[in-house]
């Protein structure tokens, strides 16, 4: 038999016992019912025909107010309007800063909102510029236009989209709200799933299946099976929960779904696999060291600081992802899986530096299995009290 | 054949193992024994693998133990354990296939041991609601799933029940006749004598004594006297060659020189009154682990 075939094995099982347990089904539900009630609830409670408050400025503002109504008409909850009268350009200004109107409509060509819309927060901001454009066409329909006005009309924004603060930016916006989802996904996956491994090596210490096992396979391919069975069961639960997300996202068209560029969403699966890499072999050599599970999360305090800090140190890189930390970060192995992806949204990290960041990571990777496998090896057969990682090291008999 | 020779092993200032030698032979069953911490369990560990040996090697048909080789070892460690949570039948499936068993061969031969063990009503329980008796039966059969050809069992008989002990012996016996060599530990010497055919006794890391226990017995220095007296007071103090001695009432119970006269002996308990009971053998397997561990 060979290596792999033992490996193979193990993450089987590791995959079919914990798949069918309570646990997980349990944390898949809760996390499927998180994701749909959060996309289902605002959903439904937005569903009962929306009204907008809009301040409108001098002339040519109500066809395409009209408009926007015109356009929800035949949804099954109608978008209404309000329309308040200014007279002038910071009495509207206030107004919208109090919050009295959601945005203002100046003289049929201009939107003032207060800031570039996030993550759904400017469904009306569409709604008028879909409005506004279909006015522009229905005006070139009776006047007669050439074809270059409609190609105009269709590509570009018809309303001049005014923000209070902040800059214009709408795919930097886009891009950093993937970022961010992506990292937080990222650090939830990570430290649940290497959760997991830690648990399921100390259990197997605990329980003392430990030595039947490696009587027949080496410390390393016990380890690795593991890895490999939890990090797809990790994975499945992490795409099916995705999968769902989108979907109730298309189905209750909540807001727009913000498509994820194609290099992004490669870079974030290779950062979570060296991340989960990285963080599991950690976590299941701090799980070898104690032989009772209430001692796991003693045990693995240092991995969870170092993936806390990460976490919050690349919040800095969100903030600006160009900046010195930031490349600096992108080589410090334990945070790069945090930081690069989002270096990666904003299109802030040169492609040297992303090449050199993987190798750096999957260097210090391949260092970490070595040593994680001989404190892995030194621990197991290790009843009793807590080992410390040294003492693990030293006493490798495998 | 295993051959565990000259075994040295030295944890801090412990040593666990200090030149350990013996053999245990296709279809014989040999009882290893040893005072606690003698390194019985360090020893059985060496055989898997499972201690890096200062010294010494384990060989199996006289070369070196090799992974393919412990594909065909069972193994019962002294630290019982399975998944609690996994169903009996698909843990011995799983030994079974990590063992080198096809899944069809492994889902066979697990059936086929959880009925031999009267577990097959069982087969789908979680391990952790069997009862301890079940436990250590499903635990007996992750050692014997894969047909090993040699058996290695740290203690089988600890917290057994009498009928479980009977099971378990019976189950050792057909494996040795079946041509498996047996290894196994044990504190229990009276269970050991009826079993073993041949004994090893590791004291201190080393193994002081060994090889078939009848001979052993006839090799022993000692014989026993087992005599019961009527009024016989303290006769045997007259006798010359008396080791050891244990008086309860009328009953005495002697070790004696093996060079002492048993008509001599006979003699003098006649001498002193009405004989009830003169029984003169060889030493039992206790005396012998004393006197070996003694030393």
């Amino acid at each position: 038999m060979t290596s792999l075939e033992t490996v193979r094995m193990v993450a089987a099982r590791e995959f079919r016992e914990r798949g069918k347990s309570r646990a997980y089904l349990i944390s898949s539900a809760v996390t499927l019912g998180i994701i749909l009630a959060m996309v289902v609830i605002p959903a439904v409670l937005s569903g009962r025909g929306r009204t907008f408050t809009v301040g409108v400025l001098g002339e040519g503002n109500d066809p395409i107010l009209a408009a926007a109504e015109a356009l929800t008409a035949d949804d099954e909850s109608p978008t209404t309007i309000e329309r308040i009268s200014f007279d002038d350009r910071d009495e509207a200004s206030t107004a919208l800063e109090e919050g009295e109107v959601d945005a203002v409509l100046v003289d049929g060509r201009e939107l003032l909102v207060t800031t570039t819309g996030g993550f759904g927060g400017s469904d009306l901001e569409r709604l008028l510029q879909q409005a506004a454009s279909t006015r522009r066409i229905q005006e070139l329909l009776t006047t007669g236009g050439a074809a270059a006005d409609v190609v105009e009309i269709l590509t570009a924004e018809a309303l001049e989209v005014v923000p209070l603060r902040g800059e214009r930016g709408e795919e930097a916006a886009r891009r950093g709200m993937i970022a961010y989802g992506g990292l937080v996904l990222m650090y939830i996956a990570i430290l649940s799933y290497g959760a997991w491994l830690l648990t399921g090596v100390t259990e197997e210490k605990s329980n003392r299946v430990v030595e039947v096992l490696l009587a027949t396979m080496k410390p390393w391919q016990l380890l690795a099976g593991k890895m490999v069975g939890i990090g797809l069961l990790g994975i499945l639960q992490f795409v099916v929960t995705l999968i769902t997300a989108t979907v109730a996202i298309r189905v209750t068209n909540l807001f727009d779904f913000p498509e994820i560029p194609v290099d992004l969403l490669l870079s974030m699966v290779l950062w979570f696999l060296l991340g989960y890499g990285l963080y599991s072999v950690a976590y299941g050599a701090a799980g070898s060291l104690v032989s009772r599970a209430e001692d796991a999360q003693t045990a693995a305090f240092p991995m969870t600081m170092v993936a806390v800090v990460g976490f919050f140190v690349s919040f800095r890189a969100l903030a600006d992802p160009s900046s010195a930390s930031a490349v600096v970060m992108t080589f410090i192995p334990p945070v790069a899986p945090f930081v690069v992806p989002v270096r990666v949204a904003f299109g802030a990290i040169p492609l040297w530096e992303h090449a050199a960041a993987v190798a750096v990571t999957v260097g210090f990777l391949a260092v970490l299995v070595r040593l994680a496998g001989r404190v892995y090896a030194g621990a197991l057969l290790h009843y009793g009290g807590r080992l410390k990682f040294r003492e693990a090291f030293r006493s490798a008999e495998m | 054949m295993l051959v565990l020779d000259g075994l040295a092993k030295t944890y801090g200032q412990v040593r666990a193992l200090d030149g350990c030698s013996f053999t245990v032979d296709r279809g014989r069953m040999i009882g290893f024994l040893g005072p606690n911490g003698a390194g019985k369990t360090t020893a059985m560990r060496a055989i898997f693998g499972l201690v890096r040996l200062d010294a010494g090697s384990v060989t199996w048909n006289g070369r070196p133990v090799a992974d393919e080789d412990r594909m065909r070892f069972g193994y019962m460690p002294e630290a019982r354990g399975l998944y609690p949570k996994m169903k009996a039948f698909d843990q011995l499936v799983y030994l079974g296939t990590l063992h080198g068993m096809t899944r069809p061969q492994a889902k066979a031969a697990a059936g086929r041991w959880l009925e031999t063990l009267g577990l097959a009503d069982r087969a789908d329980s979680p391990v952790e609601e069997l009862s301890h008796g079940n436990q250590q039966r499903v635990q007996l059969a992750a050692a014997l799933v894969h047909e090993p050809e040699l058996l290695v069992l740290d203690e089988p008989f600890s917290g057994l029940d009498p009928l479980g002990v009977e099971t378990m012996a019976g189950i050792l016996r057909d494996q040795a006749d079946r041509g498996v060599a047996v290894v196994f530990s044990s504190h229990q010497l009276d269970l050991v004598e009826d079993l073993c055919e041949d004994v090893a006794i590791i004291d201190h890391g080393r193994v002081v004594l060994s090889g078939n226990v009848d001979e052993l017995k006839d090799a022993s220095a000692y014989r026993r006297l087992d005599v019961e007296i009527e009024d016989g007071g303290e006769f045997f103090r007259h006798l010359r060659g008396v080791v050891a001695e244990e008086t309860d009432g009328d009953r005495h119970r002697l070790l004696v020189d093996k060079g002492t006269d048993v008509r001599e002996l006979l003699a003098e308990a006649a001498a002193a009154g009405r004989i009830r009971r003169f029984v003169y053998t060889t030493p039992s397997l206790s005396d012998l682990f004393r006197e070996a561990v003694s030393r």
